[in-house]
């Protein structure tokens, strides 16, 4: 298994966020959180970013411990998170925003060529790559950040949220690009509230209801849950 | 970075006391000395990060009232070192004057502090905008945490940033050394004008400070010259807090996120 995520807790203060949660993901996967605000989703992701260490358990990825690792570390093993709300640099560039993303790597003429790539990708980065990166539409500025990850050419995508607050269109193009980087052997980790969406695009599925995975199993399955459905579904 | 370093004019008197001590008063050469007055302030920065702004990052009014507690302290050694009478004074090393158009006159030790200082400011500028560590250095002051996840190592960005803003401090004060009275309050001054430069030009704009900088710097030699340089630093402060009040973000600040 690619990456392992054994049983981890973790406190705000006195408060626990994850009270025991498991999951995993294996090779050129696609799973999915889902589950209410507040139930623990940002934070699974945060955790096996380094962004928040576990009082308990353990997160394991290709075959060696990381939850005690820092953020920059845990990158530069191939773990890229999207944050939620996009995050990007609004002050810099969005070509400076991307070749921060390879910051780690020293591969120049490597990273011209994923830069290039990435501009291929997304056609309308490349026309706006000299432009100040807070200045662009909701839209593009997730792409950006999506762009960004992929610049370290991470083994797993970790995206939160991709689709909050942006219209239709553009949340089935994002849709569409993640099932198109999934497909090249980049394993995905997806948290959303838009849990349709979700489950329609991944292979497995994890339900977290007040820190704890309260449901798992094929995306598929999970959509015919009456549990699922009722609580996540409006049907 | 989140940083306010209130320490930084006492930095400049710092630079200028090693110019007084290691130049006028040891015989040291202007330029080693100058050297020295980098590396000693650069140290100073180092520690300040290392003990005070580190362990306070996630409060900044803490780090803040931790750098008033070494400006005190800076004055204190300054004073024991210097003794606390009339101010010092260091002979300026360039003599004569450079007469342009027979009217335009500026002592070379002016011309040389003037070439140095833009040397200075345009590799400051060049490391910040074409470099990849001043790119991550900017990403470290917008947003921490997501220049973390960028797999930026946040720490030895913040050591870098104060290294290059602390040596520049260092050179400041070896420049204005022979150019001013040299005394353990002199860095007064210099914040009292960085403040004003860096907020009427835009906190976090390296272009709204220079521009500020050089029309703070005219308007105070104008009113000097006319009403008194009292009368100039008063004003000076007043057109800050009507930049305050009109424009808060100052001429180039970027708005506010969030």
């Amino acid at each position: 298994m690619l990456l392992q995520v054994n049983d981890i807790h973790v406190h705000y203060g006195q408060v626990a966020a994850l009270k025991g949660v498991s999951l995993e993901a294996g090779e050129a996967d696609f799973v999915t959180l889902i589950g209410s605000n507040g139930a623990g989703k940002s934070t699974t992701l945060r955790t096996i970013s380094g962004l928040n260490h576990p009082s308990a358990g353990e997160i394991i990825f290709d075959g060696q411990r990381i939850d005690h690792l820092s953020a920059d570390k845990i990158l530069k093993m191939g773990i890229a998170h999207v944050p939620e709300g996009r995050r990007i640099f609004k002050d810099l560039t969005v070509t400076e925003n991307l070749l921060l993303g390879a910051f780690t790597r020293d591969d120049q003429a490597e990273i011209r060529k994923d830069l290039a790539g990435v501009f291929e990708r997304f056609p309308r980065l490349n026309e706006r790559k000299n432009q100040t990166a807070g200045t662009m539409s909701g839209g593009e500025q997730q792409m950006l950040s999506i762009g960004r990850a992929l610049m370290s050419r991470p083994r797993i995508l970790l995206l939160d949220e991709p689709s909050l607050g942006l219209a239709p269109v553009i949340v089935r193009e994002i849709a569409h690009l993640l099932t198109e980087i999934n497909k090249q052997g980049v394993s995905i980790v997806l948290v959303e509230q838009n849990a349709e969406l979700a489950l329609e695009l991944s292979r497995h599925g994890y339900v977290l209801e007040t820190g704890n995975v309260a449901l798992e199993g094929e995306a598929a399955s999970l959509m015919d849950n009456d549990h699922v459905r009722k609580a996540y579904l409006g049907i | 970075m989140g940083v306010v370093n209130f320490a930084h004019g006492e930095l400049v008197m710092a630079g200028a006391f090693t110019i007084w001590l290691l130049h006028a008063q040891f015989g040291l050469g202007y330029i080693p000395a100058i050297a020295a007055a980098i590396v000693l302030v650069t140290a100073i920065g180092l520690l300040m990060e290392r003990l005070l702004f580190r362990p306070t990052r996630s409060d900044p009014l803490a780090g803040l009232i931790c750098s008033i507690g070494v400006l005190f302290i800076l004055q204190v050694i300054a004073a024991l070192i210097g003794g606390d009478g009339p101010s010092k004074q260091v002979p300026p090393p360039f003599h004569g004057t450079l007469v342009m158009f027979d009217v335009l006159r500026i002592p070379y030790q002016r011309v040389f502090s003037l070439i140095i200082s833009a040397a200075a400011l345009g590799t400051l500028w060049f490391f910040l905008t074409r470099s990849k560590f001043g790119w991550a250095l900017r990403a470290v002051a917008m947003d921490r945490e997501a220049a973390e996840l960028q797999g930026i190592n946040t720490d030895r960005i913040s050591v870098i940033a104060i290294g290059v803003g602390t040596a520049l401090a260092g050179l400041a004060g070896g420049l204005i050394a022979p150019l001013t009275n040299i005394n353990p309050h002199m860095g007064h001054n210099v914040i009292v004008t960085a403040f004003i430069v860096t907020i009427v030009g835009g906190v976090g704009s390296l272009s709204g400070a220079v521009l500020a900088a050089i029309l703070y710097a005219v308007f105070h030699t104008l009113v000097t010259v006319y009403f008194g340089g009292t009368i100039a630093t008063i004003s000076g402060l007043v057109l800050m807090v009507i930049v305050l009040i009109v424009k808060p973000t100052g001429l180039m600040g970027a708005k506010v996120s969030e």
